[in-house]
Parts: C-alpha cells; structure tokens; sequence
C-alpha cells in the first residue's frame, strides 16, 4: 500500500494544529441568537479564544468567563458559575441561552455543573427571573480529551439534546454545517434555496459577515434561534456535513426522535457537492434543479481552464480539522492533484474507520503519508527532509512552514487571520469548488513570478 | 470620591468604585478607582490569566529559548503567534512553541514521566537550542506535577542544557499580573547569578520590562550602542537566557514597563544593590530625558545629548506636521497597563490630542495613580473594564480614536471609532523618535482616513456629495488649518522607510557590542 | 434565591494612616497662597513627566522622595552634591532633571533665597510623601511583599 496512516512518532506537539475542547464549544455557542456561554475555567480559556475568533472574523462577539482564581481552584468554584450566570442575566436582558462550558481545571477539581445548573433554576432563574426564558446548558470540554474539533462536536450535540422536542412534523431538514465559515453557510443555504428546500441550519453564521453601519447598530452575532434547535426533532432528516464536526447531534437525534440522519460527506469539490445535492433530494424528495446544473456547469468550465494544465500532478500538503482535510483531499485528488500528506491534529478513534480514509489508502498509486495527533512540526521536519511540495492547504498557524521553506501555501480552515476577507468565501458546493481551484491557481502563478520558475508560461493563458 | 457610576453596571455596585472621572483640582488622594480585585465572573472582562502573565507576556519574547507548556495544547496553542514581539534571530520564539500534549491518563495518573520525555524530544528537535523555560498549566498545577524536580533530573542527564521552570497556573490572580509577578522573582530566584558575562564596557545596564514589540527594544538599543553602553541584557525582549541570568553584573537597571517587570529591578536592588532607574521609550521629551539620566548616571551625557540632537533635528519636523492636525482630537487610551502612563501625558504635549479616557486591563492602581498623575482633567479612569462599560463610555465620550487591542478595537469599529492597537502596534516600532513619528502617522491616517468619514453617511437620507471622486486626508486634515501652517515647509509627513529595523540590525551585530574596543580600535 | 454576595475586598480603610494624611493635608492647606501655587506647579511638573516617585510600596516611596527631593533641594539652593554610592548617582541624576525642570519653568526660583527655596522645597516633599505616601488611596503600598 503507497498510502501509511499512522500517528505521529514524538509523544509532545510542537506548534499545535488544533487548540483544545472548551474552543470548540465556544464556537459552536457563537452560532445561537441570544446566546451568551460562560466557560468556567481560568480568564485565559475565554480571553485568548475570543481573540483567536475574532481575528479570523474580523468581529467581536461576547463570551464571559468564571474567572476562576486561586480560591476557586483550592475550594471549588460553583460560586462563580453562580455569580456569573446572574450577573450575566442582570446585564444583558436579551440573552436566553448560557451554555456553561467546563475547562481543565474546573473539570479536574470535579465542580458539579450539572448539580449547580440544577441549584440555579430552582434558586436563581425561578425567583429572580420568573417571567424570562433562560436556558443554562452544561457542556463537559475537559481540554485533556479530544481537541477543539471535539469540543464543538459535543457543544453541537448538547444543544441540540436541550432543545430538541417533538412537535408537528415538518418539512424541513436539519443541516449541521461543522466548523465552517460565514462564506460557507451563504452557500449551503443557497444550494438549499435553489432546491427549495427549508432546513435548520445548525450554526447560522453568515451574519458574521456584518457591515459597519452609519447609524452605529450593528452587532455580531450568531442567528440560530431557539425555535430552529426546538424544532430539530421535527425535521424529515439530518444532513451533518462533517463527520466529526456535528456528526454526535446528527446520530442523537436519529436515535432519539427518529430523525433519520445522513453525516457527510464534507461537500467539497464537485462530486462531494453532487453527492451532497443527492442525499438532499433523497431526503425531500425536491429534484435538482435546472438553476444548479448551470452553477456546476459554471464551476466545471472554470476549473477546467486549470486543471490539467496547472494543478494535475501538483504535490499538496494539508493540515487542519479532519473533514475540511479530506474533503479537500478528495477534491484535490479530482483536480489530478497529488496530496502526499495530510495532517490530522489530533487522535480521533473514528479515523480507523472513516471510509474516506480507507479509500485513500486503497486507491493512491504515489506516496503518501496521513498522521493522526499530529503538529506542525510533523510538516517542517518532513520539508527539512526532503518532502517536496508544490503548495500547502492550511490555516494560518502554519505560516512560517510556508514562508521559511518557500512553499506556496493557500489559506484554508480555521484561523485564517493573515489573509484579508477569507472568512467571506466559501470552500464548500459549486462555488467554493471554484474559488479554491481558482486560488490555488493564483497561489502557484504569483509563487511562478517570485521564483522565476516558468512565469513567462502565463504569457499566453 | 468623584466615581463613575456606568448606568450597565448598576446592578454590581462594587463595580462603582472601579471608574473615576478625574475633576478640576482632583489629585491621587482624591481621586483613584480599585484595582487588581478578583474580577467579577460574568462581567466579560477583558482579562487574561496567570500564565498568559508569564509565558506569553514574559517568558517567550527570550528568542533563544524553547518555552515549552506543561498542559494540554490550548494552553499553548492560543498564546503563539498573537503578539508582535520579534527578535534578530529569525523570530524563533515567535515561530516554535510547545506543549507537553497532557491528555486524560495523565491527569490521572500524573504527567511527569510524559514532561520530561517531552523536555528530551524538544531538544533534539531544535538541536541548536540549549536552553528552556517550562511553564505550569491550571491542569498540571492542579494534579501536583512537580515540574522543578523533572526539570533539575534532565539537567543532570544533560549537562549542555538549562531549563528554567515557572509554576505560574492560569488561575493563579485576578489577571495576567499574577503572572508577571511569579516569573519575575522564579528568574532571579533561580537563574540570576548562575552565568558571569564578559564585560566589553565601562556603562553596562539591564534594559528590563522592554519586550520588543515591532523592534522596540532594537531602537533603544541602538541608542544605548551609540551611548558606548553595554546591554547586558533585556527582560525580556529580543533577550537571551544566558543574557538574563548575567543581570547580576549590570551596573543599573533601566526600567520601561513596571508593571510587568518592577519585582525584577526591585530584587536586583535589594540583592545586588543595582540601581533601578525609570524611563521612558515613548515621546520625544521624555524619551530624551531618559536617555540624558542614563547618560548623567555614566557621566556621558554629552554623548546622549549628541543623539538627541541629532534625532530631533532629524524627527521633530514631522512629529510637529502631525501635532498641527491631531490638536483637539479626543483619544481613548485603553491598553494593558503601562502605556497608560506611559502614552497618556506624552500624546497630549507632543501630538495634541485630549486623553478623554484611561484604562487598564490588568494593571494595578499604582498603574492607575501614574495614568490618573499624568492625564488631564475631565479623564475617565476604569479598572478592570468590561464589555459593556467600554460601550458605554464610547458613546458617552464620542472619542476620535481609540488606543486598545484587537478585539475591543472591533467593538469600536461597529461604533465608528477608529482604532490603533495599544498592544501591538500598527505600524511600529512606537519607540524611540522615529518611532513616535510613526505612532502619529497611524493616528492621522486612523482619524482622517475618507473611509472613516465615509462609514458616517447614510445613503438612504443624508445628502451624497456627487462632486468629487476621492478625498485625501490632507484635504480632510487641513480644511480649517491655517494656510500658513497647512503650507508650512518647515513641517512634513513621515519619510521613514517601511521597516525600519532591518536597517538597525545590518548595523548593530545581535549579542553584545564591545563598544570600548570598538571605540579604541576607531 | 441564590444569595450573591459581592465581597468587599478591601479589609483596610484607606489611607492606612488616617491622622498622619490629615495632619499633612492641613499643613498644605494652612501654606499661604503664593507657597500653594509654586508647590502645585512643581507637584505638577513632577506628577506628570515623573515615574520615580511611583514605586510600589510605602516604604520605597518614602525613600525615593526623600532621596530625589532632598538632593534636588540642594542643587536648587546652590550646593554642592557629590553621590557616593550608585544608590545616590540614581537619584542624584533624577535631581538634576528637577532642578533643571524648575529653573526653566519656575522663574520665580531665581528670586528667592537659599533658605526660603529649601523652605520650599520641604513642603513639596511634604505635599509629595501626602500625595504618594500617607494620603495616597492605593491599597498595596502597605503590603509587605515588593
């Protein structure tokens, strides 16, 4: 077999792919309209995540912290939850959802979170806010298990537990995105949009993308309502386009309301894109319309213009949240590309049998490498060693692989702060198939005039 | 006491005593907020913790160094490469980062076997790199991993190697200040003392509390080069691990940032009878008075005076061109902790704009009395501020700029105020003379860029001027100044290079410069 | 309902010594109003481009006014002063800066006696330990720790 998927032989990271669980809950809890999470844990846990989303978004957004100190450390720390779930009710009266996400050290001292969410309906929000509707969610994100990528995992699938309830059955479908990016959601929903069908969509992103406004109102913040998450167990299906990323709530809700559920595949790329349109028309029975061939047919001449001229053959490293790895990966795959090494941030037992995985290890006829737990330096190390690449995928923590080896690298996945304005495009259906083919391009063509390697090929384009 | 009640915050009363408006003939006795308490959960504060303090803030801008976190990866992974603090040796500090990777098992059944498994593999990763720092995490502190003793137990097995551990958990004070604390007395606890440098020149001074943000630390090295002095060392920035532990043989210690780094400089005098000596990087005037004090100390001062001299015949032309168009404009100083004081009366004299608010993350009222000492009349003063005060205080105070980090600087976006980050910089380096040619730059474009004044119109009511294509900002700028200054040909704009620290360093070797030898040898 | 307590952390009013603060605000306020005004100005000149007399603890703010206030006294009234130890060389170079700082801001200086500039001089350290020191409302300057 050409294909080795192994993890990575050092014990330590070095230069991290992923940062850990309570990350991943904060971005999912970012998704809800009136929702304000409290992670209990120390300040950093929300400080630095804060920072770490809004520069991917160029937004701010509010999370509050426990702001556990010493005290709380020694003696436990329920006190802070409870202080914090009323100071934040008090200050902000339109939130209705406080998912109370744990952190290493409050999971560690073994803080009760389900005991004290218990303790504050009863002696908080009953008493002191009969009249408003408050949910207080506790998410368990212990940042010793999994990686953010579990966090959100789980974050998902605990909202969707708190809320979903039977009502009338509907038409709609529940469509859990995964971690993806504003740009990502606008084009899911007008795939759906085209195929007339109406879904949950399951974290409503896009209004991230938001303006600055002459009047001074305008606000971040996540549109997923309580009446969408409410109405999950009504759906006619649940299609999570990423396994790891949603694919908990998906099954969940499959089991527990009968929600039949699709999980995958990430549709990236053309045919990830048609497989995904398929399981929509399976599941609403709305054929695929003519509007939709034409959009594919768009993306098919762009892609054409590049593929087996400029991308076939080309040698493609990757690094980010599983799905967005393979997803790419199949998708370069169909570009005539060459991915020789994925790089997967943590160590997920579901790898083993992630079918995308086993058909890579089938079907590659070149070298390559998939290391599960597996850091930046993973990446370097094989640079320095000789690995050759013509272009790296990934996020912007890996940077200075790029820049110090001189590879061109497209910024993709989460974060992508040092690029301008990516969070606004999509990587996923038709036009995010154009957009990563066609940047991929651009990518190698400006690496071409730096290097002067060939750049007199665009001559004549 | 002159207190500022926010209407958002009503219902947490201590948070009253938290904010003051400094009043005509207000003093430190009068008028001074709370600070460093615990911080109220909930609030969103702006807070960081302990160990951001000592491993982010402190411990990583030393460039020769693996700093390696003893805790699961987020830790690590959310405090790399979200500062702008380089150094001559290629940003090693900034590129690598560590973590021991701390999973489940190892909570259970302690993780100290995996650190130092992780201490050995790190260093035959970087196998040029013989020195690290270890810093504890709020998951290891709590299940006891004695991390000093692993780390003395590597250093006997690998003789060419030293490794400085910081037991400075996240939770460990109200803000990253605890932090700051731990790190200070843990590096002259264990590591000052323990290396004798080779002393090149009769002037030999710590440069302490300078981390180098955009070159910082380079510029005022440079100066201090030029002076004849010997920098020993820097904490932290741009400094090495053997520099740092030779602090012993300074003959005085310059000090920036107090806030972070005075526990240092106040060991060092009590132990080592070195003095300590507060300066001040930012602003021509004091920039130049610290700068003759360090000179009068040596009794060189002819030689500070000659750089003097010579930068602000260079420099102040276009710090005045700016001056004339920035008079009046109101401006939030909302950063950390030290720039408060440190920016707060330089700006008013040397840029003319109106501190209208100071504020401190993290900082301690002894931050506050320097800031509150040193701002003008009718100032907001907040400790601790949250999310829904700063808003409050925007709209209140309509400033024209606003000097704070990324984040916040989002939040004022949404409200029309321009922001340059206090922390990072936008177009640094900020210190030294050019430098503060360069902070003003970044004012005049934030505050008259066509793109603020357009983000203000409202297509839907408001009269669209149709006559014109463009704007400048001088057409912005100087549309009620005085022609004879508007024209003045004795001011001008910036003409500093883009990166202005590539220069320096293709003059000044990285380590220590032998100034009397070179001196000699002239 | 949850009973929230909001804890006063402070368990020491401030100024920690109450009658020491009084007695030195009264000693400013009995100053006649031409001594007031020249104390102000150069309180002010301090207050603003000065860090020295800021360190953290009561004790160290004690030494550091007296060590720069008592030296710059003297080079205002004209004598000589020779630092001896790097201690003194520190705040000897923070004295000169005053002195210089005064002579060209306070012309006023230049028509006084020896006698009445280091009269002067006494009650700005006074109104600088009050500010800094004794009436200061910053809750740290007593703990024991640096």
């Amino acid at each position: 077999m050409n294909c080795q998927f192994k993890p990575k032989d050092r014990i330590g990271t070095i230069n991290p792919i992923f940062t850990c669980q309570p990350a991943g809950a904060q971005y999912a809890s970012i998704g809800i309209k009136d929702c304000i999470g409290i992670v209990h844990g120390g300040q950093g846990c929300v400080m630095f995540v804060r920072l770490l989303i809004s520069q991917h978004l160029k937004e701010s957004f509010e999370i509050a912290s426990s702001s556990v100190h010493e005290d709380g450390a020694v003696f436990g720390a329920l006190d802070r939850v409870e202080e914090a779930v009323d100071v934040l009710l008090m200050r902000y009266p339109h939130v209705k959802v406080v998912p109370i996400i744990t952190t290493c050290s409050t999971e560690v001292i073994g803080d009760d979170v389900d005991g004290v969410v218990t303790k504050l309906q009863e002696e908080l929000l009953d008493v002191k806010y009969p009249d408003r509707e408050v949910h207080l969610i506790p998410i368990h994100c212990p940042s010793f298990v999994g990686s953010m990528v579990t966090g959100y995992d789980v974050a998902v699938r605990d909202f969707v537990k708190h809320f979903s309830k039977k009502d009338k059955p509907s038409l709609k479908i529940n469509l859990i995105t995964g971690w993806v990016n504003p740009g990502d959601v606008k084009e899911l929903k007008h795939l759906l949009a085209e195929m007339q069908v109406e879904a949950n969509v399951l974290f409503e992103i896009e209004s991230f993308d938001s303006p600055l406004m002459p009047d001074k109102s305008a606000v971040s913040h996540g549109s997923t309502t309580i009446a969408e998450l409410t109405a999950t167990a009504d759906a006619q299906g649940t299609i999570a386009l990423n396994r790891y990323e949603g694919g908990q709530a998906a099954t969940w809700l499959q089991t527990r309301w009968d929600v039949p559920a699709v999980i995958g595949p990430t549709p990236i790329g053309i045919r990830n894109t048609d497989t995904f349109l398929r399981n929509v028309n399976d599941m609403t029975g709305k054929p695929i319309p003519e509007s939709l061939v034409k959009e594919r047919g768009v993306a098919l001449d762009a892609i054409t213009d590049l593929a087996h001229m400029f991308l076939a053959d080309k040698k493609v490293a990757i690094y980010g949240n599983p799905d967005l790895v393979l997803g790419l990966a199949e998708y370069c795959l169909d570009l005539g590309m060459k991915p020789v090494l994925l790089l997967l941030g943590d160590e997920n037992a579901g790898y083993e049998k992630d079918p995308r995985i086993a058909a890579i290890k089938e079907n590659v006829d070149y070298p390559m490498e998939i290391i599960t737990n597996a850091d930046l330096f993973e990446l370097e190390d094989r640079i320095k060693n000789g690995l050759e690449l013509d272009l790296i995928l990934g996020h912007s923590k890996g940077r200075f692989v790029a820049i110090d080896y001189n590879i061109p690298m497209l910024r993709v996945g989460f974060p992508t702060y040092d690029r301008a304005g990516l969070y606004r495009y999509p990587v996923v259906g038709y036009a995010g198939a154009t957009w990563l083919a066609e940047q991929m391009a651009n990518t190698l063509f400006n690496d071409m005039e730096v290097k002067k390697n060939r750049e007199w090929i665009l001559n004549v384009w | 006491m002159p207190y500022h009640e926010f209407d958002c915050s009503k219902c947490l009363p201590e948070r009253k005593k938290h904010a003051v408006t400094k009043g005509t003939g207000d003093n430190l006795a009068t008028a001074l907020p709370l600070g460093y308490l615990n911080t109220i959960p909930g609030s969103i504060s702006e807070r960081g913790c302990a160990y951001c303090g000592a491993k982010h803030v402190i411990g990583t801008p030393m460039k020769d160094v693996i700093h390696m976190s003893h805790g699961p990866v987020g830790c690590t992974y959310d405090t790399w490469q979200t500062k702008r603090y380089i150094s001559d040796n290629n940003n090693f500090q900034l590129k690598y980062t560590f973590a021991t990777d701390v999973r489940e098992k190892h909570i259970v059944f302690g993780a100290e076997g995996l650190l130092k498994q992780n201490i050995i593999e790190a260093f035959k990763a970087c196998p040029d790199i013989k020195r690290m720092t270890i810093y504890q995490t709020c998951a290891t502190a709590l299940i006891g991993d004695d991390i000093n003793a692993v780390a003395a137990e590597v250093m006997e097995e690998m003789p060419d190697v030293d490794i400085f551990t910081c037991n400075s958990p996240g939770f460990g004070g109200p803000s990253q200040s605890g932090g700051h604390h731990k790190i200070n007395i843990a590096w002259i606890n264990d590591k000052v003392g323990n290396v004798e440098p080779e002393i090149t020149s009769d002037y030999v001074i710590n440069y302490v509390g300078e981390y180098n943000i955009q070159g910082d630390q380079e510029v005022m090295l440079d100066y201090f080069t030029r002076m004849g002095i010997q920098v020993l060392s820097t904490f932290t920035g741009n400094g090495t691990y053997d520099g740092l532990r030779a602090m012993h043989r300074a003959h005085l210690n310059v000090l920036e940032c107090a806030r972070s780094a005075e526990y240092i400089c106040n060991e060092l005098r009590v132990r080592y009878g070195i003095p300590r000596l507060d300066i001040d990087g930012f602003g021509f005037e004091p920039l130049s008075q610290s700068l003759r004090k360090i000179g009068m100390f040596f009794g060189i001062e002819d030689r500070a005076e000659k750089i003097i001299a010579e930068e602000t015949a260079r420099w102040k032309p276009e710090l005045d061109w700016y001056k004339e168009r920035l008079k009046g404009k109101k401006v939030c100083l909302w950063p950390g902790g030290s720039k408060l004081w440190h920016w707060a009366h330089a700006i008013e004299e040397e840029m003319g704009v109106k501190v209208v608010s100071v504020y401190t993350k993290f900082g301690h009222q002894g931050d506050m009395e320097k800031g509150i000492a040193r701002c003008g009349e009718d100032a907001l003063a907040i400790d601790d501020p949250n999310e829904l005060e700063g808003l409050e205080a925007l709209e209140k105070l309509q400033p024209d700029i606003i000097f704070t980090g990324k984040r916040p600087g989002e939040v004022a976006k949404k409200v029309r105020v321009p922001y340059l980050n206090a922390h990072a910089y936008h177009n640094g380096p900020y210190k030294g003379f050019e430098g503060w040619v360069r902070f003003a730059r970044d004012i005049y474009n934030g505050i008259y860029s066509p793109m603020h004044q357009l983000s203000g119109l409202d297509i839907s009511k408001d009269e669209i001027p149709t006559d014109r294509g463009f704007v400048t900002q001088r057409m912005l700028s100087d549309a009620k100044l005085p022609e004879e200054i508007a024209k003045s040909e004795s001011l001008r704009r910036y003409t500093g290079k883009d990166d202005i620290i590539a220069d320096l360093r293709k003059k000044n070797p990285p380590y220590f410069t032998p100034i009397v030898k070179a001196e000699a040898a002239e | 309902m949850t009973k929230i307590t909001y804890k006063v952390t402070s368990e020491h009013p401030f100024p920690a010594d109450a009658a020491a603060a009084a007695a030195s605000l009264a000693a400013y306020e009995a100053l006649d109003d031409v001594t007031k005004a020249r104390v102000d100005q150069m309180v002010d000149w301090i207050m603003k481009n000065c860090l020295w007399q800021f360190h953290s603890r009561a004790w160290d703010r004690k030494r550091q006014n007296e060590g720069i206030l008592g030296i710059a006294a003297k080079l205002l009234a004209g004598e000589p002063f020779t630092p001896e130890t790097p201690e003194d060389r520190c705040y000897w170079v923070d004295s000169v800066t005053l002195q210089r700082a005064y002579q060209a801001t306070c012309p006023w200086l230049a028509t006084m006696s020896k006698d009445d500039i280091k009269a002067l001089m006494k009650e700005l350290h006074a109104r600088i330990d009050y500010l800094t020191v004794t009436g200061s409302l910053n809750e740290e300057l007593t703990d024991k720790h640096y």
